[in-house]
């Protein structure tokens, strides 16, 4: 099996670590996530990119000429983060307040507004373009793995940031994570929110292009689900969910390879294996 | 003009308008927090008393006015009890981790944080809890630990917003008087927002009385009086000095 992998290393290299370094990265900002509970928050941002990739596509295909920029991977990659980070900011924020200052609905509430939207406009938008359709539809189930070595040199850049950003940070934004009002009180600043819902955008909107919903949204939340069942502390969690991510990211390399299974969806399986393996054993440990 | 603040100012506002978004709350407020002063905000529910304490301590911009912090006095020196000690259920974590949580922005080395939150949780009675699920403590327990978390910054002036929501009356009365104990010993000033007139009488040493978007700002012995507390609260006070024990 690892020898079967070794001899695909120069075909899948950017593949594989372009996969392994989203998991990195997007366990890291997950941890963010699901300490604040809200795991659905990715999935919504995941589908507003993937409505911005379908408006990048229709673009590209009903109005610009062969060769323009409208139909370069660059600018279907510049929408995919553009929505993504929109969708961040827009779910941050809840429904704005207006005069009250107070939100109109509540936060979930936009999530879920912002995940249909995205879902069902991704779809439609495309819907009488059959390969812009398969292109989407390939998206979502995270079937097609393409990374190029630009991918991975802007994921490794990505991955240095958050990693030296969250490690100096660490406390404070476990503190802002857990206690928003406290945090704000004892210096943290308030735009910490919007920071980390527009870096969370970009992040998601990077891994999207390159890895599809499934795995990117997978990634995002397994891995520190996993880590918060496995802790007895939450500070651990930022040094437990990338290695889990990682790890399980490169079984799924491994195994997906010597049998010929997807890589990306073979990880989700393997963190939703262990996420329900780490319940069994908190449910066992009493706690 | 006059100066806002002398040298024993650690929080002062001048003609402070609070509220949210463009909606003003309460008008006017003038105020100085000194060393020593234990102050109590004391109004009926939705008066503003919580917006009132986090416009004073930077978290909601002031629709007017000024709220400053007094001279060499920063965030580093503020504790703060939320109302809510439910924060973290779902989460993994332990009263150690959360008093350590408290610290942010000091700079300690590991062996201060350490003996720092083992000193904060000891003083709430907590000491052998260090290393327990916060989850599995009781509703008191919990709270303590909040307050263990503000009292580890080793605070100047420590902001409490209505601690004692769903406590029993034990746990009630022991966070009371630790507060009044660190006031009176420690000279830690305490701003505590309230609804409750006895607990204000028994130890405000300054109170600011909400009604009807006004601030009434001033020493606990004067404010505190019969006439003022029925215009504040809708209802006569039950003693007849207002100062119920």
């Amino acid at each position: 099996m690892i020898d079967a992998f070794i001899d695909s290393w120069p075909l899948f290299r950017e593949i594989w670590l372009a996969a392994w370094l989203v998991a990195l990265l997007l366990s890291l900002v997950g941890v963010f996530v699901v300490v604040r509970d809200q795991i659905f928050v990715g999935a919504a941002i995941a589908q507003a990119s993937t409505l911005g990739i379908s408006l990048g596509l229709c673009l590209g295909s009903e109005w610009s000429a062969e060769g323009s920029f409208f139909r370069s991977d660059a600018f279907l990659s510049m929408v995919a983060v553009g929505f993504a980070v929109i969708a961040a900011l827009v779910t941050a924020r809840g429904s704005g307040g207006g005069s009250t200052g107070r939100p109109a609905d509540s936060r979930e509430a936009i999530t879920g507004f912002v995940f249909l939207l995205g879902g069902s406009g991704s779809l439609l938008i495309i819907a009488h373009s059959p390969h812009g359709l398969d292109d989407v539809q390939r998206l979502l189930a995270s079937s097609g793995i393409g990374a190029t070595s630009g991918d991975v040199a802007v994921l490794t850049v990505l991955c240095a940031a958050t990693l030296l950003f969250v490690f100096a940070r660490r406390r404070a934004l476990l503190l802002f994570a857990i206690d928003s009002t406290t945090a704000c009180v004892l210096g943290v600043r308030r735009s910490t929110d919007a920071l980390a819902a527009a870096w969370l955008g970009l992040v998601l909107g990077v891994a999207m292009r390159t890895s599809g919903m499934l795995y990117s949204f997978g990634c995002l939340v397994l891995p520190a689900l996993v880590a918060k069942n496995l802790c007895r502390a939450s500070l651990p969690m930022f040094f437990a969910a990338p290695l889990i991510a990682v790890i399980t990211s490169m079984a799924a390399a491994v195994i997906g390879n010597a049998c010929d299974f997807n890589q990306a969806q073979l990880s989700v399986a393997l963190l939703c294996g262990l996420l329900a393996a780490a319940w069994g054993l908190r449910a066992a440990r009493g706690s | 003009m006059t100066p806002m603040h002398d040298a024993a100012t650690i929080l002062s506002c001048r003609d402070l308008v609070a509220g949210h978004g463009r909606n003003a709350v309460l008008r006017d407020v003038s105020l100085q927090v000194r060393a020593g002063e234990f102050w109590f905000l004391l109004g009926t529910n939705a008066t503003g008393k919580s917006t009132l304490l986090l416009t004073l301590l930077g978290v909601l911009d002031p629709l007017g006015g000024v709220a400053q912090y007094g001279p060499g006095v920063s965030a580093d020196v503020l504790g703060y009890v939320p109302q809510c000690c439910e924060l973290v259920l779902h989460l993994p974590t332990t009263p150690h981790e959360l008093v350590a949580l408290g610290l942010v922005g000091q700079r300690l080395t590991r062996a201060q944080r350490e003996e720092r939150v083992e000193a904060a949780l000891e003083q709430v009675g907590l000491h052998g809890q260090l290393h327990q699920s916060y989850g599995s403590l009781s509703g008191g327990q919990r709270q303590r630990v909040i307050v263990a978390r503000a009292l580890a910054r080793r605070p100047l002036l420590l902001c409490v917003d209505e601690p004692m929501n769903h406590l029993d009356l034990v746990t009630e009365r022991a966070l009371l008087e630790l507060f009044a104990r660190r006031n009176r010993e420690d000279g830690l000033a305490i701003v505590y927002v309230s609804h409750d007139v006895a607990v204000a009488a028994a130890l405000a040493t300054h109170v600011a009385l909400l009604h009807h978007g006004q601030v009434e700002a001033g020493p606990a012995d004067r404010l505190l009086d019969a006439a003022r507390l029925e215009r504040a609260y809708g209802v006569p006070p039950l003693a007849a000095s207002g100062r119920t024990p």
